[in-house]
């Protein structure tokens, strides 16, 4: 590997693995992967914020150590040793997440557990880490974690607004709008009103970016 | 002969390619021959990446780290969880006493016997941490006791089985010892919208003003299947398709607060001598 040319730590390959995943390899809206825990967690913004960030880490992380280990892993194995890196790093959040947040751990109750078998995750390691070196591998992770979460922020403001007519907790529709009439959409608060949102969102994007289009 | 699959690298041992490859299951077409070495030549002590030796050693090694780092986190954290969890039933007290504030200035706790006397080697603190395991405090013949210092409701805490798991919660009295002021519950993991509404307020909103003595006599609070009957003082409506929760919510105010009923009588003849 002596003769390789070292790439630059921001080429334009790298930026792609990291800035891809937000839109046209998008793995919520066009992967369409992980919209259990999307439609679960996303009532109010500030779990969805809390649990796009764990994601995040967890995508970043295990794609890093799972790709510094490539070369070491046993073929007939590596399937179980991306679980045990997966399943380790997900604990750790959960723990961290008990100790600082404890609402907000709270609100996310099983769905932290269940980053585990979030295909994203194990779709990125398996796809991209085992196959890549360790820093296009760790952007690729957090630009997929990023990716996932972008969807899960846009889904929780929109539901906490109409629904709760709050963001982050804070009143934002005033008392005046309700006495004058105004309701909160009450179907905002359940999980199929998210996957609504999730179907426009697809919808939007699709328009937008016209290659992704199936062909008549 | 070995036979290499091009499109997921598995490796099949035989005569003859499969016909379907058990990994990626497309057909004979995609293997390809590859001359195995008759002898693989070992490499270092454990032989190759794929060999056995090497395969066991290498999960060994990752399941200890794995352990020892998850052992690490959840022991240096554990401080922190714990307060977080006191915190939480620091909030669930005073909300059954329906009062806020700090707890520390709105709320005192001490342990009472079996009998209804003070326990005057614990103090508030202790009370605090039986909390933690109430089963275990009760067997102990402690039971924690919480009291709003501003006017004298008590709070008893509640703990028993619901259908999956535990669910405990707090029942605050008024100053008659009988008329409840409120109630918070919680559970581990009863069914959401099932069992799981008895950790709703709409269900802790049925309890406020029910009595849990009919004259002398400690009856508790009946959870009715069907809906109480208008006028029943001691007898709130089930939960529709909680059952087996509700009929555990039941039991646990019953028993729970029959061990306490000795403290009650007299702190019910205290008030009336006062």
């Amino acid at each position: 590997m002596s003769n390789e040319v070292k790439e630059a730590l921001f080429s334009a390959k790298n930026m792609q693995s990291l800035t891809n995943p937000f839109s046209r390899n998008n793995p919520v809206i066009v992967q369409i992967l992980g919209i259990c825990s999307a439609l679960a967690v996303t009532v109010q913004l500030k779990p969805s914020v809390v649990m796009a960030l764990s994601v995040t880490v967890v995508t970043g992380l295990s794609n890093l150590i799972l790709s510094l280990l490539r070369k070491g892993i046993p073929d007939r194995i590596r399937i179980i040793v991306q679980l045990v890196v997966i399943a380790a790093l997900v604990i750790l959040v959960d723990q961290v997440l008990k100790a600082f947040v404890y609402d907000v751990s709270k609100q996310l109750s099983v769905y932290v557990g269940l980053i585990i078998t979030n295909c994203i995750v194990m779709g990125r390691v398996e796809a991209f880490a085992l196959s890549n070196k360790p820093w296009p591998s760790l952007l690729d992770g957090i630009g997929n974690g990023l990716g996932y979460g972008v969807i899960l922020v846009i889904i929780g403001f929109v539901r906490e607004l109409f629904g709760s007519g709050t963001l982050w907790g804070v009143r934002i529709i005033p008392e005046s709008f309700y006495e004058a009439g105004y309701a909160n959409n009450g179907l905002m608060l359940f999980p199929p009103m998210a996957l609504i949102l999730v179907g426009i969102i697809i919808w939007v994007h699709r328009s937008k970016n016209t290659d992704l289009q199936e062909k008549e | 002969m070995k036979f290499k699959c091009k499109v997921c690298g598995y490796i099949h041992e035989g005569n003859a390619a499969p016909e379907k490859c058990p990994v990626c299951s497309v057909d004979a077409s995609n293997f390809e021959a590859v001359d195995a070495p008759a002898a693989p030549a070992k490499k270092g002590f454990l032989g190759g990446k794929n060999s056995n030796a090497y395969i066991v050693f290498y999960s060994t090694v990752m399941v200890v780290i794995v352990a020892a780092l998850l052992a690490f986190t959840a022991m240096s954290l554990k401080e922190r969880q714990d307060a977080n969890i006191l915190g939480e039933k620091k909030t669930a007290i005073m909300q059954s006493l329906g009062i806020e504030g700090n707890y520390d200035d709105v709320v005192s706790a001490y342990v009472v016997d079996a009998n209804g006397d003070v326990m005057s080697q614990y103090n508030g603190d202790d009370a605090l941490q039986m909390l933690f395991d109430l089963p275990g405090a009760y067997a102990a013949g402690t039971l924690p006791v919480f009291e709003s210092k501003a006017d004298g409701l008590y709070v008893i805490p509640v703990t028993g089985k619901g259908l999956w798991d535990d669910i405990w919660g707090y029942v605050a009295l008024k100053s008659d010892m009988n008329t409840i002021n409120g109630v918070v519950f919680a559970h581990a993991g009863e069914t959401p919208g099932l069992g799981a509404e008895i950790a709703t307020p709409k269900f802790w909103a049925m309890f406020p003003d029910k009595t849990i003595f009919e004259g002398n006599e400690y009856v508790g609070i009946n959870v009715v299947k069907g809906g109480a009957k208008e006028g029943d003082n001691h007898a709130v409506d089930a939960l529709t398709g909680g059952t087996k929760t509700s009929i555990g919510l039941q039991n646990m105010i019953k028993d729970s607060i029959a061990k306490y009923v000795p403290f009650l009588q007299k702190a019910m003849s205290n008030n009336v001598n006062e």
